[in-house]
């Protein structure tokens, strides 16, 4: 009987059963996922530090002394001051013009409320510095950084017993952080929903697991199933960094519409696409980027005209639940999924598959 | 000194002033939910402000030969983490 080869020096280093890393913005699947014998991060870029520092103590609450994280998007680079001042009138009339050209073909109402538009975090360095602030105060088992380097905050987090976790997407930007002290380096590809770097997972995790030494490594991109698990760990990963798939989990509060959407979804359904932000990131398709990628559209502004753009479409598909205009950042990965079940089913479900995709493999059963 | 009310703190380190380097950017994007990455490329100016205690340094890049297609403005502060110096 062959070894378990689930559990992996990833395992040993936080104390938990099964290498699968969940990353969602739902504090439920968290809890979920942590309580079914794996860990998860939630990720909280987008809220004040008060609700960060709610949000750990009720995850506190749920799983008791289990390891958990939370992820903050640390911003790396920032243009000047000022530069989002009169958004307005940086947009060309031309550009209002189309979309109010799908406005009009889409048949779009206005939105229901008031549009939301902030950043946090990515031009202003004093709010994701409060944001950090407050998981170090809180103590929190671990801190994953979901882009910047948190290089600087390696010493204080060791101080306090936390683990300094890093996403990547290249393999200079794992070398800097393995050298700077970060304990786990996630090294993401481009399958990955939202913000990937230009390389694909197969090859980063590899070109990442040969240079990392004794540090883990989390395969991260397109990941949803035990046969990705079972792949990851023989490119030399020790677990599995998985995002979209959490967002059809029967805990997640993603609205019924968009689980539908991301159900029905296969390999080909997402998009790279600067149309939403003006960056690019990989999204579920929709009216919006349909349009945007047509030969006559119109390059995409840069960020933040292009969101300023984009938010009365994206504002108004989400308060009218319309499944042909809405749009959610999801990996290549998520045509796996295709039905809503309870966070710990899906752990066992992915633990069982990755377990027979190896006795499949090598004729031994493992223990 | 409570975290809370670290200051903010410019500098300038000469040994980086004229430099070429890359840096590999970013941040969130929208209201936080999603993220992005950018590619710069371009001369230090050897300015820095650092952010809270411990610092987080970020450092001014100008005559931009690398940025993302529609970025606007001829300079971008990039974080220390992510910046490689390459005319070493």
């Amino acid at each position: 009987m062959a070894k378990d080869p689930l559990h992996t020096k990833f395992c040993d280093m936080m104390g938990i059963e099964f290498p699968i890393l969940a990353f969602t913005h739902c504090k439920d699947v968290v809890a979920a996922v942590v309580n079914a014998g794996g860990f998860a991060c939630l990720g909280e870029a987008m809220h004040t530090p008060e609700r960060i520092e709610a949000d750990i103590k009720w995850i506190r609450e749920k799983v008791g002394d289990k390891p958990f994280g939370v992820d903050l998007v640390l911003p790396s680079t920032a243009p000047p001051a000022g530069t989002v001042e009169k958004l307005h009138e940086g947009i060309p009339q031309e550009y209002w013009d189309f979309a109010a050209k799908i406005k009009k073909d889409y048949e779009i109402p206005d939105p229901k409320g008031k549009q939301d538009l902030h950043q946090w975090g990515g031009l202003n360095q004093e709010i994701a510095r409060a944001q950090m602030d407050v998981i170090l105060e809180e103590k929190v088992p671990v801190f994953c950084s979901g882009l910047g380097s948190p290089h600087f905050l390696v010493e204080a987090a060791h101080e306090r017993d936390m683990k300094v976790f890093g996403l990547i997407g290249k393999k200079r930007q794992a070398q800097r952080e393995i050298d700077q002290g970060v304990d786990v380096i996630i090294a993401q590809g481009y399958d990955a929903a939202g913000h990937t770097g230009p390389i694909g997972t197969f090859s980063i995790v590899a070109e990442v697991a040969a240079i990392a030494g004794d540090v883990p490594v989390i395969a991260a991109g397109g990941i949803s199933t035990g046969r990705h698990l079972a792949a990851s760990l023989c490119l030399g990963a020790s677990g599995v960094w998985t995002g979209s798939m959490w967002l059809c989990s029967r805990e997640s509060d993603t609205d019924m519409v968009m689980k539908e959407i991301l159900l029905e979804a296969d390999s080909d359904s997402t998009v790279y696409s600067n149309s939403i932000s003006g960056f690019p990131m990989r999204v579920t398709k929709c009216a919006w980027t349909k349009e945007w990628a047509k030969p006559d559209a119109l390059k995409p502004l840069s960020s933040p005209y292009q969101m300023l753009l984009s938010s009365e479409y994206i504002q108004a598909a989400n308060d009218w639940r319309r499944p042909d205009l809405m749009t959610e950042a999801a990996g290549q990965g998520i045509g796996f999924v295709d039905s809503m079940k309870p966070a710990r089913q899906m752990i066992f479900d992915m633990v069982e598959e990755a377990l027979a995709t190896f006795e499949e493999l090598t004729g031994v059963a493992p223990e | 000194m409570p975290i809370k009310q670290q200051p903010t703190k410019p500098g300038f380190n000469p040994d980086y002033a004229g430099r070429k380097a890359e840096c590999d950017g970013g941040g969130p994007v929208l209201d936080g939910r999603y993220a992005t990455r950018e590619e710069f490329a371009g001369t230090l100016t050897g300015e820095y402000v650092d952010h809270g205690d411990p610092p987080w340094r970020w450092y001014l890049m100008g005559d931009l030969t690398k940025k993302p297609d529609a970025y606007e403005d001829d300079v971008v502060w990039c974080e220390e983490g992510l910046l490689f110096l390459i005319d070493e």
